[in-house]
């Protein structure tokens, strides 16, 4: 099954190069140029990993991450930016970024960091999924 | 060295390094984008061993798109290279409008990560002061910062010039501001220092919601 990739830049050529990119390489790739574009599409969508930039206007990367991760904690995000300070890398893994990559990436380790990502995620669904399906049977006497 | 030398140094290098490190994101970015367009035409070129040809218009239009970000980046490049400059001399005759230009074009992505739209309003005729261009380039950058900061709402900066030819200022004005920032603005020691050395104060006007750099009457 391919990989369900949100890509968040506002770089509009990198995201159309980037996106036909993955694409080549069988994963489905969905776009968002701003990260209020992208918790639109989170609200509608749901994907395996999130690439995004750290570093865009209008738009804090920490609390960007903060705000994606409350709202979906079982979501992995791989941060990719041109801008990458100890400091910076520490909060957002801290926060819960699962990955970081610097610009200009290759995209081969990118592609490993998403199935990575992939089956990180897939782990904790079944592992919600299994707490789901104790609580139902101790609620109804199982 | 003085304790006061050591703060103007060590501010400096702290905008030098702010600048820096937003120029070389930005040429960054570039670098990741034309490294995508070699990548796709690698992908492509595979692509055209087993499938039908590469397309003309397509490679085209893939060295188009790495021709603009080369154009980019060496804009980005011109400036840090200007800007590097700034510290070649002790001091020289410096254009006021032309340096606050510098400065926003220097700062640009800042600026834009902060959503913040600023106008400059060019003076009459041209203002030039004799100064240390590199510390005048790091106080006019901590007065648009101070100003984006405090704008409000409508997140408008506009910066115009004194019309006094013998007493040259640099007005920032914003629409709206917070509550109370108006008298905090400035004031650090680093803030002190910096403006001692360049012989300029700042005058704050409350009820036009701004500030000015003012330089002492000239006789």
């Amino acid at each position: 099954m391919s990989e369900k990739v949100l890509l968040v830049d506002d770089e509009k050529e990198f995201l159309e190069i980037m996106s036909e990119r993955m694409e080549a390489r069988g994963m489905e790739v969905t776009t968002a140029e701003s990260a209020d574009q992208a918790m639109s599409i989170l609200k509608k969508k749901s994907f395996d990993a999130i690439v995004m930039d750290f570093q865009m206007p209008g738009m804090d990367g920490i609390e960007a991450l903060k705000t994606i991760k409350n709202k979906n904690p079982e979501l992995q995000i791989i941060l990719l930016t041109g801008y990458a300070t100890v400091e910076k890398t520490v909060e957002a893994m801290k926060i819960g970024a699962t990955d970081f990559l610097e610009k200009p990436a290759n995209l081969e380790a990118l592609t490993e960091k998403i199935k990575k990502a992939k089956t990180e995620k897939m782990l904790i669904v079944e592992k919600q999924t299994e707490k789901k399906i104790k609580d139902i049977l101790q609620r109804y006497g199982g | 060295m003085t304790k006061d030398k050591h703060e103007l140094i060590t501010g400096g290098m702290q905008f030098f390094g702010q600048m820096s490190a937003s120029a070389t994101h930005e040429i960054k970015n570039t670098l990741a984008i034309i490294n995508e367009s070699a990548g796709l035409l690698e992908d492509l070129s595979m692509m055209a061993e087993t499938n039908p040809p590469l397309s003309p218009a397509r490679v085209n239009d893939i060295s188009q798109r790495v021709k603009r970000q080369v154009v980019r980046a060496d804009l980005v490049v011109r400036k840090l290279n200007r800007f590097s400059h700034s510290v070649d001399r002790q001091t020289q005759i410096t254009d006021l409008e032309k340096t606050v230009c510098f400065v926003l074009d220097l700062a640009s992505r800042l600026i834009e990560m902060q959503g913040v739209v600023v106008k400059v309003i060019p003076p009459l005729s041209h203002i030039r002061v004799d100064t240390n261009l590199f510390y005048l380039e790091n106080m006019i950058w901590k007065a648009i910062e101070t100003a984006c900061l405090a704008a409000k709402e409508k997140k408008q900066v506009k910066i115009s010039f004194g019309t006094d030819a013998d007493t040259p200022s640099i007005w920032f004005s914003m629409e709206t501001v917070k509550d109370n920032l108006m008298d905090d603005l400035f004031g650090s020691k680093e803030d002190d220092v910096l403006l001692a050395y360049l012989n300029i104060s700042i005058k704050k006007n409350k009820e036009n919601n701004g500030f000015c750099l003012l330089w002492p009457k000239r006789f």
